[in-house]
């Protein structure tokens, strides 16, 4: 079998301790906190107020004009109040508490879509998706409505990002296998309604059982008489494989020129989880309220995969894992290469959490080892974007912006292959990143 | 969590049971992706350096004796000396514990010659450690390989001593020359030595440089390892084999020549173990062949034409000046960005 990659990159210590775990749902936590943004754009409005009573999927936030999806109630119960916190970047963000009764009690007006697949439009499904709060589950946190809308005529091709390629999260590894069928109707949706003829499934090697279940799937569907438009495409297991830039590359041979997007190569990407979240809105007109997120990491009892409805606190996550083994030192929202270090143990869980990996100082002590460049080249030799990051580093320490603009500096894409295999523990995405908002900022001001 | 980190408008923490619960700390740490390495650090591959340098050690040690490894023990030892007491009396953070100044003196003292006495290597440490890595800035900032131009100050200061080998099995050093297999090649002649017994190491010459195949042995471990690359070896290699096999001396045939050209002298020893030094190599794959290439040809060069038997050194030492040219005339094509020919096709269109 030709398995797909692209130059650069780095094989990780993979952690996918989990693997092999079925999802178990969270048990409904007293409170959740839902904040009122969870992806790029426009902060959604509260149309509740304190004491009303909302059900399962109902509307509590809404965004008028611009970029961004409303949001919906994850649980049913009383709103308790409406307060702001500070999300894991800093940002302040309005957070609706809702005080759980425990019933799940559906809202009315959920309803599967009204019309065949075959007579509906494109607009009509971007519209569903919107309407669905369906944001990018992958880490991304772009609205999937807005990305859908950027392909339309666009793209030529689907591909359902599964690659998963950072360590310890295997959330969607475990939804290809238990929830396999969901993930390619959702594409289906995608397909048909934006008339795209040929879908991929990308799948790292290192998960050949969802491989061939998905296989199996998709025979069968074609024994039902569906058409044979969507293959699987199994990559070699190597980070950052799952970034769209890579896997573009990968799959078609194709860069996407800086600062332009896969719809500009003819590729529209989605994350597998939210390609499910696509088909459960279209069949069953459910909303987003609810996602699988990996708890794992050397303090966590029993990692597991969890579902957990959107705003239940970390605490809550970590509790139905057995608690804690170890003091954690970090507590990390996303994967270990690109997640946030979060600092509050009841941060809730947002449509962008796909881990939540607490670290004890042990694990960390690798992190705080700082000593002098060598100019080894490994950062070279193992950058996925091809960039040089040592120099990068050299012209970053001294202000020296113009040099590292010519060097291409904000092609990075932080994917921390440099720093992952620095000897010398030099923090290079972050004197990366200095650069890049050094450049942005004087951009801004001309 | 701390009370006072918390912002004012934000609800309270959950009760102090679920704390105990879960154990969690009272601060969490913040700090920015990624949270993970690979765990090798600049020691683990100092250390992986020297210990790909142990058979060649050993060998020179059974066939000079046991002064070989005093003269060993004493360079690392003043590296190790000279680095902590310029950190300490520059009050820089002492790096000691990288291994790259032990590293430093052990290549050294392998440029030695057994014979020498020992304030050589002493000086010699107190060159490579004080003037060429502290004094540019310590660790990652000397521009010159340090056990290189040490070998080189050496060389230009106490040339007899250091020009002067005792034969193989000369543990006595009875017979201290200048009879090298180098000075025969120098001539014109093929060595008196075996083309076997110059790549198995029964030959005059520096401590740690006369024995091919040990050396090897250590260069493959090396790159086994992936603690260096190919490039820079073979192309060093390379260069040396193609120009000694087309260009012999006149009235020797090729091949025994290539083979004496490869295994005499420093050459394997620097292609695999100085030439590679992280810091005064390039960091691109094609800078790394362009310099084993100009390391090649520089050492051929001398070796021919100059008025030294041996070009290693200064072939090296030259060529690690050029780095910084290296590197950026051999930039990879950034992701995403024109293809060179491309862009320069559209911007004579432009024009």
């Amino acid at each position: 079998m030709k398995k797909f990659t692209f130059r650069g990159g780095t094989h990780l210590h993979e952690h996918k301790d989990t693997a092999q775990k079925s999802t178990e749902r969270l048990p409904e936590p007293q409170t959740v906190s839902i904040p009122l943004s969870q992806h790029i754009g426009v902060h959604a409005k509260p149309v509740v107020g304190k004491g009303d009573y909302v059900k399962v999927g109902q509307v509590i936030g809404t965004v008028e004009t611009g970029l961004g999806c409303p949001v919906h109630a994850s649980v049913s119960g009383v709103v308790q109040e409406i307060v702001t916190r500070y999300n894991a970047v800093g940002t302040p963000i309005q957070n609706i508490i809702i005080e759980n009764d425990g019933n799940h009690e559906m809202f009315e007006g959920i309803k599967p879509w009204s019309k065949p697949l075959d007579e509906t439009t494109a607009e009509e499904v971007i519209s569903l998706v919107r309407e669905a709060g369906i944001s990018g589950l992958g880490g991304a946190t772009f609205p999937t409505y807005a990305k859908l809308q950027s392909a339309i005529g666009k793209a030529d091709r689907v591909i359902v990002n599964c690659a998963e390629c950072e360590p310890y999260i295997t959330a969607n590894h475990r939804l290809l296998l238990e929830r396999g069928d969901t993930v390619i109707s959702g594409m289906e949706v995608v397909m048909r309604a934006l008339n795209i003829p040929e879908g991929i499934l990308a799948v790292e090697d290192n998960k050949m059982d969802a491989v061939a279940h998905l296989q199996s799937r998709l025979e069968k569907r074609h024994q039902l008489g569906r058409k044979d438009d969507i293959r699987i495409c199994v990559m070699k297991t190597k980070y950052p494989q799952g970034d769209e830039r890579q896997l573009v590359y990968a799959l078609t041979g194709k860069e996407i020129p800086a600062g332009k997007l896969p719809a500009d190569v003819g590729c529209l990407i989605l994350n597998a989880e939210t390609t499910a979240a696509i088909s459960r809105a279209f069949w069953r007109g459910l909303p987003l309220v609810s996602r699988i997120v990996t708890v794992a990491g050397d303090c966590v009892k029993e990692p597991k995969n969890v579902r957990a409805p959107l705003g239940a606190s970390c605490r809550d996550l970590i509790a139905f894992c057995g608690g804690l083994t170890k003091v954690p030192k970090k507590m990390i929202s996303g994967g270990p290469m690109m997640g946030y270090a979060q600092w509050d143990p009841d941060a809730p869980i947002a449509k962008t959490t796909s881990a939540v990996l607490l670290f004890s100082e042990e694990y960390d002590r690798i992190n705080t080892l700082h000593t002098a460049c060598i100019h080894c080249g490994m950062c070279v030799s193992h950058c996925p974007m091809h960039l040089m990051p040592n120099y990068l580093v050299q012209h970053a320490k001294a202000r020296n912006y113009e040099q590292a603009q010519k060097l291409n500096v904000m092609s990075c894409v932080e994917c921390g292959t440099c720093s992952y295999n620095c000897p010398a523990g030099v923090e290079i995405v972050q004197y990366i990143r200095v650069a890049k908002n050094a450049i942005r900022n004087a951009a801004k001001k001309n | 969590m701390n009370e006072e980190r918390k912002p004012s408008e934000c609800p309270a923490p959950a009760a102090d049971a679920a704390e105990a619960k879960t154990g969690m700390p009272d601060l969490l740490t913040v700090s920015p992706s990624p949270h993970a390495r690979r765990g090798v650090t600049t020691s683990h591959l100092m250390r992986d350096v020297m210990i790909a340098l142990v058979p060649a050690t050993v060998w020179g040690v059974y066939l000079f004796g046991v002064r070989a490894a005093l003269v060993v023990l004493v360079s690392i030892l003043s590296c190790v000396a000279f680095e902590l007491l310029t950190e300490i009396i520059l009050k820089r953070t002492v790096t000691i514990a990288d291994c790259s100044a032990a590293l430093t003196g052990l290549l050294l003292g392998l440029n030695l010659s057994a014979s020498v006495p020992f304030y050589v290597p002493v000086i010699g440490s107190a060159f490579a450690i004080i003037v060429v890595k502290q004094l540019f800035g310590g660790i990652g900032k000397n521009i010159m390989n340090p056990a290189l131009a040490a070998r080189v100050f050496l060389v230009l200061t106490w040339t007899n001593g250091m020009t002067a080998f005792p034969a193989a099995y000369d543990r006595s050093f009875d017979a201290v020359s200048s009879a090298t297999p180098l000075a025969a090649l120098k001539v014109g002649n093929l060595p008196a030595e075996s083309l076997l017994d110059l790549f198995l190491g029964r030959q005059g010459g520096s401590i740690g440089e006369i024995s091919a195949l040990m050396l090897l042995i250590g260069g493959v471990y090396l790159l086994a390892r992936r603690v260096i690359t190919w490039h820079i070896p073979a192309a060093y290699l390379g260069t040396v084999a193609i120009l000694s096999f087309l260009f012999p001396a006149a009235g020797v045939d090729r091949l025994p020549y290539m083979v004496a050209s490869l295994c005499s002298g420093g050459l394997v020893l620097g292609a695999f173990f100085m030439a590679t030094d992280y810091v005064t190599s390039p960091v691109t794959k094609v800078g790394r062949l362009i310099y084993g290439l100009g390391c090649g040809l520089i050492t051929v060069f001398i070796r021919r034409f100059g008025g030294y038997s041996e070009g290693v050194s200064f072939a090296i030492l030259i060529m690690n000046a050029l780095v910084w040219y290296l590197d950026m005339l051999t930039k990879p094509r950034v992701y995403g960005t024109e293809r060179r020919k491309k862009k320069a096709k559209e911007g004579g269109a432009k024009q």
